[in-house]
């Protein structure tokens, strides 16, 4: 999958859950609280991602990511995609 | 001592347009929105309703004003992506809470409560959510799918802290959180008290089995949709669906008089009698007890009643029903009152009836007149006055009629102010 893809489908769905955030220049070294988001959110953000990507990932293997970017690359790994 | 209760605010959405202001031209012109609904191609009969065109949250929080910027943001923040109920009813309360001047008014000492009729509202939200592969499934679903997500919302947008809770009486719902709403201030739990009627939104399901129980109209004016409701007229065949959320703020006349604000009527009695019977069928008997007891709380005689907003849903049972329990309370009167169904202007909204028909009652008191009945062109027989044309009336008190499924009667008694 290529890294542009993902990033497109993460940017879209923070957007689509925050979209106060539209004039922000979103940056992988964000974290989703550090955007505002409580831990709702952030399971939202991921969920509306992977829906976006068709991805089967499980959540756990998101459990981890302290970032954007974290996020970002194991989206990118996953053998599903 | 037992406080009286006084109507400060009303907020309305419905099909006829957003705002008090287009629901009073809407009742006096006798102007309604009835269409043929092209939503639910499953279905194999015609579906005629009164529906919300074209709503878009943001466009409809910018027709606000006089409301501080941080309630709208709290509000517009609250309504993104929720569901239809909750952001009419968003529009609907911010209406009301405006209206009231809550936003100028202290209410740091005030108990502040929040009641909201209703149930199953999420219908056509959770059939959206049926039509995704389920593990895609987002976590707000599980807050948003709940009535009660109503409650919590309103609370935070509001900061509402005080009691708060939905009440599910079918199609009395809204008159049976009047009812909540005024208990309570009557009986000095709350000040101030915000009660709200929840859009009934619903799923082809739901339409299916109204139809499918006999309850739906709109076959035989399909291709004339604004014929089709025809409260108390002989060609009546079914209700037709309206889609509404109504506010009104209720508060203590106590509060009302050391805030200086304005009483837009008093709400003088609420009742309620059940028919000990589930299912469909309404009883004139427990109809007609709904109604008296009203009186008898609010201390009236019925022929002080000058008017009555009828439940009227254009049912052929239902409207016979309730004609000859209207003749069982006012059959000795020496003066009879005027009768209209606000159905037949604005459809029948389900859960929000009640309040969207006392919000109509209150504004054709202060307005002094009475709206046409639409589409009687072959009245039934009754000894009250059924009104084929909009008429000009001074009103002093009201009776506004809401029965459920389930043999749930209920009966407001409004007076007016000023």
């Amino acid at each position: 999958m290529i890294r542009d893809q993902v990033w497109a489908a993460l940017s879209a769905s923070v957007l689509e859950v925050f979209p106060e955030f539209t004039n922000l220049a979103l940056n992988p070294g964000m974290s989703l609280q550090d955007l505002g988001a409580n831990s709702i959110d952030r399971v939202e953000v991921i969920m509306l991602t992977l829906a976006r990507l068709n991805s089967n990932i499980p959540l756990t293997k998101l459990a981890g990511a302290k970032n954007i970017a974290d996020i970002m690359d194991t989206l990118c790994c996953a053998e599903s995609l | 001592m037992l406080r009286r209760v006084i109507v400060t605010g009303m907020g309305q959405l419905s099909a006829v347009g957003q705002g008090i202001e287009c629901l009073k031209e809407a009742l006096l012109l006798g102007r309604s929105c009835f269409s043929k609904s092209h939503q639910f191609p499953e279905l194999l009969f015609p579906v005629v309703a009164a529906l919300l065109s074209d709503f878009q949250f943001d466009l409809a929080l910018s027709l606000l004003s006089g409301l501080p910027s941080e309630l709208l943001l709290a509000a517009k923040k609250a309504g993104h992506r929720a569901p239809l109920t909750i952001q009419a009813t968003l529009i609907a309360a911010l209406e009301a809470w405006q209206k009231a001047k809550l936003p100028l008014r202290s209410l740091e000492k005030m108990r502040v409560g929040l009641v909201v009729a209703g149930h199953n509202t999420t219908r056509a939200y959770q059939a959206l959510h049926t039509e995704k592969p389920l593990h895609y499934l987002t976590p707000s679903y599980a807050l948003r799918f709940q009535d009660a997500d109503q409650v919590g919302t309103l609370s935070e947008v509001f900061n509402i802290r005080d009691l708060g809770f939905t009440v599910g009486a079918t199609s009395a719902s809204g008159n049976v959180a009047i009812m909540q709403a005024f208990r309570m201030i009557q009986q000095n739990l709350l000040d101030i008290c915000l009660v709200v009627g929840t859009l009934a939104d619903l799923s082809s399901l739901e339409l299916q089995g109204f139809h499918s129980i006999g309850a739906l109209g709109g076959r035989q004016f399909a291709n004339q949709p604004d014929q089709a409701c025809r409260p108390f007229d002989a060609a009546r065949e079914g209700f037709i669906w309206g889609q509404g959320s109504g506010c009104l703020v209720l508060e203590s006349e106590l509060v009302v008089k050391s805030h200086g604000v304005t009483a837009l009527a008093e709400i003088k009695a609420v009742s309620m009698a059940l028919d000990a019977n589930r299912s469909a069928n309404p009883n004139h008997e427990g109809q007609m007890l709904a109604m008296k007891k009203a009186l008898s709380e609010a201390r009236l005689v019925p022929q002080e009643i000058g008017y009555v907003n009828a439940h009227g849903t254009s049912s052929v049972l239902g409207d016979q029903t309730e004609i000859d329990a209207l003749q069982l309370v006012f059959g000795e009167a020496k003066e009879v009152p005027c009768v209209n169904s606000t159905k037949s202007i604005i459809g029948h909204c389900l859960w929000s009836a009640g309040i969207m028909e006392v919000i109509a009652t209150i504004l054709q008191m202060q307005q002094g007149f009475l709206h046409a009945n639409l589409n009687l062109e072959t009245p039934m027989a009754s000894i009250c006055h059924l009104l084929k044309s909009m008429q000009l009336r001074a009103v002093q008190y009201a009776l506004s009629n809401s029965f459920g499924f389930g043999g749930i009667n209920t009966s407001v008694v409004v007076a007016h102010k000023g």
